[in-house]
């Protein structure tokens, strides 16, 4: 019986295969060609927009030590105030906008996606969901309390300077000096050369375990000399801001400057 | 008097605060509540106390996991505000309904929250009230619930299904795991019901504080009390058969649902144990009679993924998830708090489509774990030493523990990795109490060429780590380690000889050791050690424990869960792992494998990954559940495989 049905199926196909043969034999092929030629030509077109969009991103992420200003410098570039306070983000804050300092220009100017990583040591998991997609990193630094936090500011700095997606795609850093409003804040220089300091010991000291244990995927710099931002291989450049008061201009000029207007 | 009341999201922006409590509030408590309390996965607990110089405040809280918003309440601890949960749920309904994603500024909130208030106190007086009515009739319904306070305010908090305020004489409420089984014999007395239906929302039941320094409670009863034997709070029911009925709510608004539901849970249990893997077919089993609506409605939501997550969804998957837990090792406290807090995070959010409920609480679950596991700061001791180096001090690291844990051993394998880094290492033998202790130690520094400083037996331990400190100091010596004898955590002089010891010496590291083996003792063992040490000790601000060594992890299989125990209730960082009993047997603890290793009931696949982990490599393999890691050594025989 089985076989019975299975060759009455067979023949059933055979008779939808001949069928369809005709149908295509009927179609005059100068239609047949122009049909099969659009359709390629739509996943060709499909195809490059997909490669296209991966090299073209407008992601720029914010990241720093809990309590360095990020959540504010956030809500800074998106509504030009910070509103009521913050509190420590147990959360990433993301959104697509436009600058609230060229919501005023004319013309059409393309919104830029901010993402604000929270600094908590126990969510930085949270970084490395963002850093693939991202055009540039701007790294916040609490330039009122930097002394005492110095060490972890500079493990951090070290870890996203020396991660795969950092270093292969040469995402550019702005290290941003915020809280510069107050008067005893420290200047981007002193800020600058003090990170410097700390990374060249933290990279003594990393790479003094044994090649099995390295834990970050690059090594910085050059081993034998000291350890400047320069000798990166991503582009890393040192601003100020403060985010209470609005002065965030440098900040935007590293957005406009790598993310294409 | 509220001291304020916030309402902020989860990514940091505050949306509004009330304008008329325009007391700032000292210190930083809301940042400090978020930081050791909510991100530490102790959210399920009730209320946080805040210390700051000139103020003690409690702060209270409630999520909006849907529109992922957060509710805080601060008061002054002295004043016992019996309102405020009341208050919160309120707020959190009314404002739900007015919040809107793009707006920041909520003006209009004000009226609405003066409103509100007004309405929370005066319910809150005519309890009051209602309750000092019926004083003589309430001793008598707190006699059948079995633990009935003799005041007013006590019976109010047998009523509050929250029941919770650090307040010493009113803590026996919180022994009460939930007032709701209070409340069904309660009827007489007030309104309890609609006390119950308001508080719908935020109905768990909580019987845990979370500072660190748990009182000891004296119960007034007129009747028989239970005898408490240590310092927490005990339960009220002694009788657990039946778990769900501890589930008021259900209990006095559903009877008919309630027997359906506790037969469920008990098949559901059984379900679970007999089979983890096939715990989906259960769970979908479960869904479907819980919601009585039949298989093929849960399947749709399951799809469409609209249902908004309910305690009562949540419950099975998550007393799945506990039991697995527990089989892992983990102590059953912590299994429970971890729950609780996982729970808090997914209430009344909407279900993904295509999602089931048992995926969306192990995520989470697994989500929280690594979160608990990743350490706070910085475990690189390396860095740490070379640090100290330049300051021209010594390191100095303490080992403590309970008896027979392992520390000596760990401490030579310690000084074995040290020196393969070019580390003076030196030894200290201040166990003068077990005999062979300084023996032992200088054998294994007689193999290891590394030098010791001993005194024999009898002598002060303090002292002697005192002067193998100069003796380091004097030597130029990078790193000290102190070995101290074993001591039960009860045990009081020989904590307060200990805490003399880190008092004096003031070491860099304070180093719990604590065997894989130990189940529930965990818990105990650190929070009594923690505690001692912060009490015992004459400074004000006093050393605790920093950092744990993991002894013999070579004898569990993937039960990691002690692991995960001592972390929780720590706050320590996993700094070593001890697998075995050379020199070469020290590791570093891989979170991410740890935390899916508590969730998974058998890894079959193998599979290698480099991970990093704050600063130091290592590759692991996983097989058939049992971890293995590679050491992170620089010794030729680094690399050893586990079958």
């Amino acid at each position: 019986m089985d076989t019975d049905k299975a060759e009455q199926l067979k023949a059933e196909l055979q008779q939808w295969f001949n069928q369809a043969e005709q149908l295509i034999r009927q179609i005059p092929p100068n239609q047949l060609y122009a049909a099969v030629g659009i359709v390629l030509l739509t996943v060709f077109v499909f195809i490059l927009v997909r490669v296209f969009k991966r090299t073209i991103s407008n992601t720029v992420v914010l990241t720093g030590l809990s309590g360095s200003g990020k959540t504010t410098l956030f809500y800074q570039l998106r509504d030009g105030s910070s509103h009521q306070g913050t509190v420590t983000s147990m959360e990433p804050n993301e959104s697509t906008f436009v600058l609230h300092s060229e919501t005023s220009k004319k013309g059409k100017i393309k919104p830029v996606h901010i993402v604000d990583v929270p600094g908590h040591s126990r969510l930085r998991s949270k970084l490395d969901e963002f850093l693939p997609q991202a055009a540039g990193v701007v790294f916040v630094v609490d330039a009122l309390e930097f002394l005492p936090n110095s060490r972890a500011a500079s493990e951090y700095l070290y870890d996203i300077l020396t991660k795969a997606s950092v270093v292969k795609k040469k995402i550019p850093l702005l290290i941003l000096c915020n809280k510069v409003d107050k008067a005893s804040a420290h200047t981007r220089e002193f800020i600058r050369k003090q990170l410097e300091k700390e990374i060249d010991k933290l990279r003594a000291s990393r790479t003094a375990l044994s090649a099995a244990d390295i834990t970050n995927e690059f090594t910085l710099g050059v081993p034998g000399e000291t350890f400047a931002f320069s000798l990166c291989h991503n582009k890393v450049t040192v601003a100020e801001a403060s985010g209470l008061t609005g002065d965030i201009s440098q900040l935007e000029q590293f957005i406009r400057e790598h993310v294409e207007p | 008097m509220l001291e304020q009341l916030l309402i902020f999201t989860r990514g940091g922006l505050i949306l509004w605060t009330c304008k008329e409590l325009g007391n700032a509030l000292r210190g930083s408590p809301i940042d400090t509540l978020i930081r050791s309390c909510l991100l530490e996965e102790r959210s399920g607990a009730a209320s946080f106390n805040y210390d700051a110089p000139g103020t003690a405040y409690t702060l209270k809280w409630t999520f909006h996991n849907e529109l992922g918003l957060v509710f805080v309440a601060v008061y002054q601890r002295i004043l016992h505000l019996l309102y405020v949960d009341d208050l919160l749920a309120m707020v959190k309904r009314e404002f739900s309904d007015i919040y809107d994603p793009k707006k920041t500024v909520y003006s209009d909130f004000d009226d609405i929250f003066r409103q509100l208030r007004k309405e929370a106190e005066a319910r809150a007086e005519e309890i009051r009230k209602a309750k000092q009515e019926d004083k003589p009739v309430s001793n008598n319904m707190g006699n059948d619930s079995g633990d009935g306070d003799d005041n007013a305010k006590g019976r109010k908090l047998e009523a509050h299904s929250k029941g919770s305020f650090v307040a010493n004489r009113n803590a026996p409420a919180k022994g009460i795991a939930n007032g709701k089984e209070n409340g069904s014999s309660n009827n007489g007395a007030f309104d309890v019901n609609k006390l119950q239906k308001l508080r719908a929302k935020g109905g768990k039941k909580t019987d845990t504080i979370v500072n660190k320094v748990p009182k000891v409670e004296t119960k007034k009863k007129i009747t028989k009390k239970n005898r408490i034997w240590d310092d927490s709070p005990k339960e009220s029911k002694l009788d657990f058969t039946d778990p769900v009925s501890e589930n008021g709510d259900e209990n006095i608004q559903i009877v008919a649902a309630d027997q359906g539901e506790s037969m469920m849970d008990k098949e559901e249990i059984i379900s679970s144990e007999s089979e983890s893997e096939e715990d989906e077919e259960a769970e979908k089993g479960t869904k479907a009679e819980t919601k009585k609506k039949g298989w093929f409605s849960s399947m749709f939501q399951s799809i469409a993924g609209k249902a908004n997550l309910e305690k009562t969804d949540l419950e099975p998957a998550l007393r799945a998830l506990k039991d697995r837990l527990m089989t892992k090792n983990v102590a059953e406290e912590i299994a429970e708090k971890l729950c609780e807090s996982v729970a808090a995070s997914l209430e009344g959010k909407k279900l993904g489509s295509f999602t089931r409920i048992s995926s969306t609480v192990q995520a989470a679950m697994e989500e929280a774990l690594v979160r608990i596991l990743t350490p706070r700061r910085s475990i690189d001791i390396l860095r740490d030493v070379h640090a100290s180096k330049e300051q021209r001090k010594p390191y100095v690291v303490v080992f403590v523990g309970v008896n027979g844990v392992g520390k000596s051993t760990n401490l030579a394998k310690v000084a074995y990795w040290l020196q393969q880094h070019d580390v003076n290492v030196m030894m200290a033998a201040c166990d003068t109490f077990r005999s062979g202790a300084v023996e032992q130690l200088r054998t294994h520094a007689r193999r290891l060429q590394i030098p010791i400083f001993e005194k024999g037996y009898e002598k002060d331990p303090a002292i002697v780590a005192k002067e193998a400190i100069q003796e380091a100091t004097r030597n130029g010596l990078d790193v000290v380690l102190v070995d101290t004898a074993g001591r039960m955590q009860d045990n009081e002089p020989l904590m307060r000889a200990l805490s003399k010891l880190i008092h004096v010496n003031s070491p860099d590291l304070v180093l719990f050791v604590g065997e894989a083996l130990v189940g529930n003792d965990a818990v105990d063992q650190l929070s009594k050690f923690n505690q001692k040490l912060g009490e015992l000790s004459p400074s004000a601000s006093p050393r605790l424990i920093d950092g744990i060594l993991l002894t013999k992890f070579d004898t569990i299989d993937d039960k990691v869960g002690a692991a995960l125990s001592m972390v929780y209730i720590s706050g320590a960082p996993v700094m070593f792992v001890g697998c075995g009993q050379s020199y070469t047997d020290l590791k570093k603890l891989n979170v991410n494998h740890a935390a899916s290793s508590e969730l998974s009931p058998d890894l079959t696949s193998l599979f290698v990954e480099v991970n990093h982990f704050n600063s130091v490599n290592f590759v692991s393999f996983a097989h058939n559940g049992i971890l293995v890691y590679q050491i992170a050594e620089r010794h030729p025989v680094t690399c050893k495989w586990r079958k």
